[in-house]
Order: structure tokens, then C-alpha cells, then sequence
């Protein structure tokens, strides 16, 4: 613990993002995730936020950032007498279902080790997952993004990405900032809180198959977190064109439980993952919009202390430091759709070798992701992203197993997807998506040290993808 | 005492917003910084050649196509995706204001454009077609295309949003008896001429 306290203390980037703030105070100013709660709530076609779903327009972004409250719905309301509103809700509320089906096949079956056979070669899901949002406003600068997800995997029912956000509109004419907006924002997965497309929460691949084979080296930031912490951050939007974050996770796992009490925390050495007191996350980026098209440029980052399981309070802790680039590009024509979405994430990890985890002292995490799409009408159209992920050898963190495991010790996973969709509505997605894997963790043939190849987890995946 | 900083940044931030300049918050401003800007820009300039400039619209046009947003009775696909739900829930008054804000900004210059193109939709403009039965534009958009009343301001428009509406007019998904008759008989080669020297200037 005092080892983390201390080396957080040093993680004081205040004068760069001083200079940061300063600079966009000196800038003058210039011409200036999916849901059909959020259509019912503010009258607009999906279109308006979003190019095909859950890729996000300029508009959309500014809803999210501006809280999920702009509604053009009758509202139920009350006043004080000095005449501020009290309460405004919504007549109906914002509610939608999404619902996600899906078929995978494998290019080479699963060994079926109880029985010396193999397994199926085609999974099918009905559903992949299924959901209930509440999206939209609460109060009059107070709203949501809530989504419970059933899960084929535990025949459950549990939180998903949820996103709880203050926002409010300032004005710095003097300094060249007519128009700023500042927030806060509750959510339980690093990035889930971002409006680009290029940060991991709302990332490509937007859907993918959870009957396949997962390479399970991912950094901290890269989904890990999701929905087992909590964070309280703040942001500002200035000029349409800086975003900054800073924002701080704690753990808040569901399902777990204090062994002595059997209530639901203070967590223990019996849950895994424990982040050890808060794990700063932040985010810089700039936007510019020019007729059709939309650049960014942003960075972001994490760093957490975690326990392992089995490991109490007081033991050792890894410590990983993420720093992610990104950039993203749309031009959104009246026929024509096209992106690019550009994420590169290195993680630096300091492994406490006492806490029977890793072999190394400090390991390398390195993944890249690059993707193009492009739509017809928002009605035809594909993705194609090549995806690498490169890591340390570690043969504590990665050993010989069939099928998940690595008998070269690395993560190293590589390849591409290629996605084609079609939308005869624009809330619904029928999609066929081809992953194929150039390497898997760490070698293109006998990865597994059990017969395995990279190709053999090649995935043909075909969905459908709806909200309503 | 030592200030860190970046609280001490934040701070000054927070605190300067309260007393920042007193922004005007009639609630039409309000809604046009908050809503409106993101497409049409918070000066009535568009962001996207996808949606119109508004600044130095006439008012009474303006006002006229908000309330057939409000009401439905425009109904092309962008005015449905977009407009019915940003409208639905404004008043008489709020609409109002809100034209008349718009109609004070300062018209955007036109953008540049192929001088063929230019001349001859300004010829069809000025003196309209007489082998097809097109009058001139310019006997209700006026001389230099800055409208008059109910008849909007033209000149220096966005031209796919310019063409866009000619050919929702000839399709009648923009319903409008006078503008049917008149773009159904243009042809594509016709309109993006037109759209060409109104958007120049």
C-alpha cells in the first residue's frame, strides 16, 4: 500500500496538462452509444448520433457529453418559488431492449478431452445477449446510459456498461471560450465514458462472438476493469475541439464478498483483481470538424495497483501503467460513410514476483488496432481492422495448455477481421464478421505445445443485432 | 503556501464560470447554444454542408419551416430525422426568437465554385427557361438572392443542400405546389448549376 501511495503521488502530470488548459484558453474560437431510448427521448432519428450504429457523430458525442438530458418530450415538472425546476421527467420514459443473435463456427474444432472426441463446430447463440437500457434524462443537467445484460455464459442477468453523468454549459468569452461544457461522469469501465470510437469500451469490433477462442492477454484499460470498478471523473469540453478527463477507479465487483461478514465488501484476498485504492485514468484529445469530415487525435491512459487473489491487503501488489494513443477520421457524406479508427496501447507492468503470478519483474504489453469502414446509405457496408497484440515472454503469465494456452510463453496474438453488414433498418445490424488469426499466443503453428495452430481459431461469425 | 498547479487551474476554471460573463439565457439562446449549434453552427453557419446556414435567413421563413417541423407538414427524410424531434416541443414564441436570432447573424460569403457552372445557373436564375416553362428564380428569391419574406434567402447556401431540396421539391418529399412545378422540370445538370452560382454567392 505505501509503496502504491508513493508512487502515485509521482504521478503528477499537472503542469502539462496546465499548459494544456492554458492553450486552449488562448485558442480563439472558430466557426464553429446506441440507443432508441435516446430517439424517444429526443424525437431524432438514429442517424443524427449516430453514422450506423454504435459509431457516434458529431451530435452524438455532444449528447453524450452534454449528460444524455436533451429531450424533446413532454415532461412532467415542478418549480420552487424562485422559479427553478425541481423536477423534470419525462412522460414516457426512455426505455429500449437490444438484442443480439448469433452463430460461430470454427475453422478447426476443440478437443473434447473428457471423452477423447472433440466439441461442436458451430456455437449458436439466442441470444448472444440480451439487454434492457434505461438511457436518457433524469433531471434537467442529470442523466444516463444504464444497461442490464443477460449473459448466455452464467444464464444471468447483470450490469453492463452504465454511465451516470452531470453536465452543465460555461462561457469564457473574454479568454476566447464562448462556449465550454463541463461534467462529471459514475461509470464502472474505463473508457466506457468516451465519445470516440477509438478508445477500447466502444471500440472495434462492436460485436464479436463469445463462443470462440479469446486471447486473454489484454491491458488493464483494454476491458479488464469493465464493469468491476467504479469511477468518479471530470471533464471538460472547450470550443468544440479540447476534451479532457480526469477520472479515478476504485474496485466494485459484483458477486464477491467479504469471507468474514458475508456482506458484499470491504473486498478481501478472496476476490481477484482487487485495485489497490484508486487508479487514476485520464484523457487529452482535440477535434476538428471541417464540412464532412471529423479528425481526432486524443491520448489516455490508466494506472492501477492490483492484489491478485490470494493476496491480502497488505501483500504485493502489479502495478500497471497503460498509455493509449488514438485517432479517429469520418466523413459522413449523405451517401457515402467512411472511418478509421486508430488505437495503440502499451502497458508497462510492474509484477511483485512474491505474489506467485508472473516470472518476470516487470513485463510489456503492446496492442494495436486499425480499422476502416465504410457504408452505403447507411444500409451496406463492412469493416476490415488488423489487430496485433505483442507482449514479454513470461512463462509464469503464459503456459502450455491446449487451446488457451502458449508454449512459447508470450501473448503474442496477430491478424484481421473482416466485417460485412447490412441494415434494412437503421436500428437493425445482420452482419457476417471473418476473424483470422496470422499468430496466437506467440506462434502460427503448435502455439498450444498441444497441435493447435493460429488459422485452426480462424471464426466465421454471423449475427443479428437489434435495439428497439 | 504552494498552489499545485493544476487544482489551482481547475479552481480559477470552476470559479470563473460562475462569474463569467452573464451569457443572455432566454431560453431560445439557451436552446440555440446548446442544440441548434451542433449542426447549424452557434452563428447560423453550418458545420456540414448536410445542414443549411441559417444565419441571415429571413425570419418569417424560418419561422415558417419550424413550425411545419413542429406540425409535421415538411416532411422530407432529413426534416424527419432531425427537425420533428428538435421542433416538437417549441413554442410560438421560442420560435420566434429563435428566427429572429438567426436572421440578424451575418450571412455567410459564398464559397467558390466552377465558373461554367456558375454562369449558367446564374443565367437560369436570373432569366429562368423558357423552352421548359422555368421562371426566373429571381422574381421571388429576389435580385441577389437574399429572399423576401416567406421566400427564403438563397444566396451563399450550402449547394448539396441546395440540391438536395430541388430535387426533394421535383420528388415532392418537400412539399411545395410552386417549387414542384418548377424543380420537376430542371434536370440533374440544371440544378447543380443553379445550386453552383446561388452557393458563390
Amino acid at each position: 500500500m505505501a509503496t502504491t501511495m508513493s508512487s502515485m503521488r509521482q504521478w503528477r502530470p499537472h503542469a502539462f496538462l496546465l499548459l494544456v488548459i492554458i492553450a486552449a484558453f488562448l485558442l480563439a474560437p472558430r466557426a464553429a452509444d446506441a440507443t432508441p431510448g435516446f430517439a424517444r427521448q429526443t424525437g431524432v432519428a438514429c442517424e443524427a448520433c449516430h453514422t450506423v450504429f454504435p459509431e457516434l457523430t458529431p451530435f452524438g458525442r455532444l449528447f453524450k457529453l452534454n449528460g444524455y438530458v436533451f429531450s424533446n418530450v413532454r415532461q412532467l415538472q415542478d418549480i420552487n418559488v424562485n422559479r427553478e425546476t425541481t423536477l423534470a421527467l419525462a412522460e414516457a420514459a426512455p426505455l429500449s431492449v437490444q438484442l443480439e443473435a448469433s452463430n460461430t463456427t470454427l475453422s478447426k474444432r476443440i478437443p473434447d478431452a473428457a471423452v477423447n472426441d472433440a466439441s461442436q463446430k458451430n456455437a449458436t447463440q439466442f441470444p448472444q445477449a440480451l439487454s434492457l437500457f434505461y438511457t436518457g434524462k433524469i433531471a434537467d443537467n442529470l442523466g444516463a446510459f444504464l444497461q442490464l445484460t443477460w449473459s448466455p455464459a452464467t444464464n444471468s442477468v447483470g450490469i453492463d456498461n452504465s454511465d451516470l453523468r452531470f453536465a452543465d454549459h460555461g462561457t469564457f468569452p473574454s479568454v476566447g471560450v464562448p462556449d465550454f461544457i463541463y461534467g462529471l461522469t459514475l461509470n464502472n469501465n474505463p473508457t466506457s465514458q468516451d465519445v470516440w470510437n477509438s478508445t477500447p469500451a466502444w471500440g472495434y469490433p462492436f460485436i464479436t462472438t463469445v463462443a470462440g477462442v479469446n486471447n486473454d492477454a489484454k491491458t488493464q484499460i483494454d476491458g479488464t476493469l469493465a464493469q468491476t470498478s467504479a469511477g468518479l471523473g471530470g471533464y471538460l469540453w472547450i470550443n468544440n475541439h479540447l476534451y479532457l478527463e480526469v477520472t479515478g477507479y476504485r474496485s466494485a465487483q459484483t458477486g464477491t464478498k467479504n469471507s468474514v461478514t458475508g456482506n458484499v465488501g470491504p473486498l478481501d484476498s478472496t476476490t481477484a483483481n482487487r485495485i489497490n485504492g484508486v487508479a487514476p485514468y485520464w484523457r487529452v484529445g482535440w477535434e476538428q470538424d471541417w464540412q464532412r469530415n471529423s479528425f481526432f487525435i486524443g491520448t489516455f491512459g490508466l494506472r492501477d495497483a492490483t492484489h491478485p487473489a490470494g493476496i491480502g491487503e497488505n501483500g504485493p501488489a502489479d502495478t500497471f501503467t497503460d498509455y493509449g494513443f488514438d485517432a479517429q477520421y469520418q466523413y459522413i457524406g449523405d451517401n457515402h460513410i467512411f472511418s478509421i479508427y486508430a488505437t495503440w496501447i502499451h502497458e508497462h507492468q510492474d509484477r511483485n514476483t512474491a505474489n506467485g503470478t508472473a516470472a518476470n519483474a516487470t513485463d510489456r504489453l503492446d496492442t494495436a488496432r486499425l480499422t476502416g469502414s465504410y457504408f452505403y446509405n447507411r444500409k451496406i457496408g463492412g469493416s476490415v481492422q488488423i489487430f496485433s497484440t505483442t507482449g514479454t515472454s513470461d512463462p509464469g503469465l503464459f503456459v502450455a495448455a491446449p487451446v488457451i494456452g502458449s508454449a512459447a510463453g508470450k501473448p503474442d496474438t496477430q491478424g484481421a477481421i473482416f466485417e460485412l453488414d447490412y441494415l434494412p433498418w437503421l436500428n437493425t445490424k445482420l452482419g457476417v464478421q471473418y476473424t483470422a488469426f496470422r499468430k496466437f499466443n506467440g506462434a502460427t503453428s503448435n502455439y498450444d505445445g498441444f497441435g493447435r495452430n493460429a488459422s485452426d481459431n480462424n471464426t466465421l461469425f454471423v449475427f443479428v443485432w437489434t435495439a428497439f | 503556501m504552494t498552489l499545485h498547479p493544476l487544482p489551482a487551474a481547475l479552481a480559477a476554471l470552476f470559479l470563473g464560470t460562475v462569474a463569467a460573463e452573464a451569457a443572455d439565457n432566454s431560453a431560445a439562446l439557451d436552446l440555440i447554444r446548446r442544440e441548434c449549434s451542433t449542426c447549424h453552427g452557434a452563428q447560423g453557419v453550418s458545420v456540414s454542408p448536410t445542414f443549411p446556414n441559417l444565419a441571415g435567413q429571413t425570419p418569417q421563413y424560418l419561422g415558417a419551416q419550424l413550425r411545419a417541423f413542429r406540425d409535421h407538414s415538411r416532411a422530407d427524410p432529413h426534416a424527419q430525422a432531425f427537425m420533428w424531434g428538435m421542433a416538437a416541443q417549441l413554442t410560438d414564441d421560442t420560435i420566434k426568437e429563435m428566427a429572429d436570432y438567426f436572421a440578424k447573424q451575418p450571412a455567410p460569403r459564398g464559397a467558390s465554385a466552377d465558373k461554367g457552372e456558375v454562369a449558367a445557373g446564374e443565367k437560369i436564375y436570373q432569366e429562368g427557361v423558357e423552352k421548359q416553362d422555368v421562371p426566373s428564380c429571381m422574381s421571388c428569391h429576389g435580385d441577389k438572392a437574399q429572399g423576401n419574406e416567406l421566400f427564403p434567402r438563397l444566396a451563399g447556401q450550402r449547394r448539396s443542400y441546395l440540391e438536395k431540396q430541388l430535387e426533394a421539391f421535383s420528388t415532392e418529399l418537400r412539399a411545395n405546389e410552386i417549387m414542384h412545378e418548377n424543380a420537376k422540370k430542371l434536370s440533374a445538370r440544371q440544378i447543380s448549376d443553379i445550386a453552383a452560382y446561388l452557393s458563390s454567392l
